[in-house]
């Protein structure tokens, strides 16, 4: 093995694969057993003694099995990080950030410097990831190992090319489960958040994007792969368009500072939550029924070949949803997509490259992606599945293209739930802020320009 | 449910997996299967690949399910994944159906000592009780597999040598022992561990094997 894979790693191997180490290997235990508790020593977790038992008196970590077996057979073996970069980190990127991006970008870069936590609250659309790239460039000029980590997958598949654009003579580490390529030692690192319970006290910077949505949130594992994963003195951001309520908590108690952007990048603001109330329409769709409404908007999207999303609670609504629509409206074309689709990617990308007009997805479209100037419908937004942070992302996916700025947001509910109602006074409260500060800059410009 | 269940004042058994997840799972129907291996057939007759094996009256194998898709997920986060908790989930059956079979003496194949030290725990005992290889009976005489069976073709299978010696104390002489698999694929296992037994005396021999 060479000393590169363990830089700032922790692998977990057995005694017979750990023969031939490099001389700096430091081994650590996997699992601390005691009479009263046995933890995993790579993702924390407290467990079960009776789930977690093997035969003969061994232990297993049944919490973070997808990433190797963690158990008492076996040793973590770690280098400490030395920072042995020499690529080529300039910055290849020639856009502009505007004025508002501007001051995110460099606050965010102040927060690096002092290797402080830091949040980013900027709506949907707001362009987060370019607000990154100073702040990245400048980590990577410092010799700085960097890594930017989301919870979904797609989001990681989205940010890779944009970062490789941005860092052009950069080798780019990109680490997901369904990724074959062999781990490459990388001063920057794409990765889920599952991956970083691989890492050990690796990253100067540590970005975390989406803060806010699943597994991340829910999970207490990945939490503690955050801590493990970043170097004890390091800079962690979070960045997020909905932060919960546990953020916003440490915010307003000062351990964490928060940069705010409520505009997006074309200075438009969201489009707002439109509520229509058809209490049927599930019904409806099962006898075979397109309702009325809906008839009529998809008629205009046939009509001026708008591109749109729909949005249903359950994986079993899909194709019926669209066996519907397609009975209705042959000539629009569309397709279904859900978390366990194999063909997931494929499909995305369909609609990427305007092969088809709109997709029945679940949740998994609701953040992450970008499909410009699309209408956006959502079928039982008053369903459970729906939180605010979910309806809120949801909304977001209309009007990202300056071409397009604005777009329209449709929920079919048959009751207002806390959720939709939670979700449309963010959107308000953030469309106000917004305007505020949109008035706020075209002072400063015409003060400037005078 | 019965009257004599409910007034027996049992637990009520909680079923391991969801009731969507067992029926992925395809039971083999013994009155349609192979007669000498156990694979789910139209009608109970001798498999093709069966045919090709030499005649071996005092040997048949018996299999509870298909391999399908489902299995093969099973198998891969039970043994190779090593997440023992599942044993739970076919330990009943297997445990039930070598109830039925009334054997004098029942032998489960054993890992290699090298597996032992990664996995942990022998993927058959698992089913049937400790986890670990029986002190006695079958061994293993290689201490690590070069190759697993599993990333064999079925040429190279067939073509692998004896890998069982059986332990000086165990006496098998004319008893009806029954040798306990995950697995039957092309039949070599078992079918060497079984050639073993019947060697050293036993009447004869069943394989158990959890799929086919």
């Amino acid at each position: 093995m060479q000393a590169e894979e363990l830089y700032g790693r922790q692998l977990c191997l057995t005694p017979a694969e750990a023969r031939e180490m490099p001389a700096t290997t430091v081994k650590l235990p996997s699992m601390q057993v005691t009479k009263t508790l046995i933890q995993c020593c790579r993702c924390g977790s407290d467990l079960n003694r009776q789930l977690a038992q093997l035969p003969a008196a061994q232990f297993y970590c049944y919490q973070c099995l997808t990433l190797g077996r963690v158990s008492t057979l076996t040793s973590l073996y770690h280098i400490p990080e030395p920072n042995k970069f020499k690529a080529d980190t300039t910055l290849t990127w020639t856009g502009q950030l505007t004025a508002a991006q501007a001051t995110c970008a460099a606050e965010l870069q102040q927060h690096f410097s002092k290797r402080e936590q830091h949040l980013l609250w900027a709506v949907t659309g707001a362009g987060k990831t370019e607000m990154l790239f100073p702040g990245i460039a400048w980590a990577l000029a410092q010799g700085w190992r960097v890594a930017l980590a989301s919870p979904r997958v797609d989001v990681c598949l989205e940010l890779y090319p944009r970062l490789q654009a941005a860092f052009a003579h950069l080798p780019i580490a990109l680490l997901h489960g369904h990724n074959p390529a062999p781990y490459q030692y990388c001063q920057l690192t794409i990765c889920t958040t599952h991956q970083l319970l691989r890492f050990r006290a690796a990253f100067d910077v540590l970005i975390i994007d989406e803060v806010d949505a699943f597994p991340f949130a829910a999970n207490p594992r990945l939490a503690y792969a955050v801590k493990q994963a970043r170097k004890p003195e390091s800079a962690l951001l979070y960045l997020t368009a909905t932060p919960s309520q546990a953020l916003l908590k440490q915010v307003r108690h000062r351990t964490l500072s928060i940069s705010y952007l409520p505009l997006r990048f074309h200075q438009h603001l969201l489009p707002p939550i439109r509520v229509s109330l058809q209490p049927r329409w599930w019904a409806q769709f099962q006898q075979g029924h397109l309702p009325t409404k809906l008839r009529r908007w998809l008629q205009q999207y046939v009509t001026v070949h708008q591109r749109f999303l729909i949005f249903v609670p359950r994986i079993t609504q899909l194709a019926v949803v669209q066996q519907v629509i397609a009975t209705a409206f042959p000539t629009l074309k569309g397709l279904t997509v859900h978390a366990a689709d194999a063909q997931r990617l494929e499909k995305v990308q369909a609609m990427r490259t305007q092969q088809v007009q709109y997709l029945v997805t679940t949740t998994i479209l609701e953040r992450g992606v970008t499909f410009p100037g699309i209408d956006v419908i959502v079928l039982g937004a008053d369903d459970a599945v729906f939180s605010t942070a979910a309806l809120v992302q949801i909304a977001g996916r209309a009007g990202r293209s300056a071409q397009r700025p604005t777009g329209l947001v449709r929920m079919v509910v048959s009751h207002y739930t806390r959720p939709l109602k939670a979700a449309q006074r963010q959107i308000k409260q953030v469309n106000r802020k917004g305007r505020r500060l949109r008035a706020k800059m075209s002072t400063l410009s015409a003060t400037t320009e005078v | 449910m019965t009257l004599p269940w409910l007034l027996s004042w049992q637990t009520w058994p909680h079923p391991v997996v969801c009731p969507t997840c067992w029926q992925t799972f395809e039971r083999i129907t013994p009155a349609t299967a192979c007669i000498s291996c156990g694979r789910q057939l139209t009608r109970r007759q001798m498999c093709s690949d069966c045919q090709r094996w030499p005649s071996q009256p005092r040997f048949y194998n018996q299999a509870l399910f298909c391999y399908n898709a489902a299995m093969h997920d099973y198998f891969q986060r039970y043994k190779f994944q090593g997440d023992y908790r599942l044993r739970a989930v076919f330990a009943a059956a297997m445990q039930q159906r070598l109830a039925t079979l009334a054997a004098d003496c029942v032998v489960a194949i054993p890992v290699t000592p090298a597996t032992m030290q990664y996995r942990g725990f022998n993927q058959v005992t698992g089913w049937l009780g400790t986890g670990l290889n029986d002190p006695v009976g079958l061994q293993t005489i290689a201490q690590t597999k070069a190759r697993p069976q599993s990333q064999k073709t079925r040429a190279e299978r067939l073509t692998t040598s004896q890998p069982f010696s059986l332990s000086s104390t165990f006496t098998v002489t004319n008893q009806r022992v029954v040798i306990v698999d995950d697995i039957y694929t092309t039949g070599r296992t078992i079918r060497h561990a079984a050639d073993l037994l019947l060697e050293s005396g036993a009447k004869s021999v069943i394989g158990l094997t959890l799929a086919r």
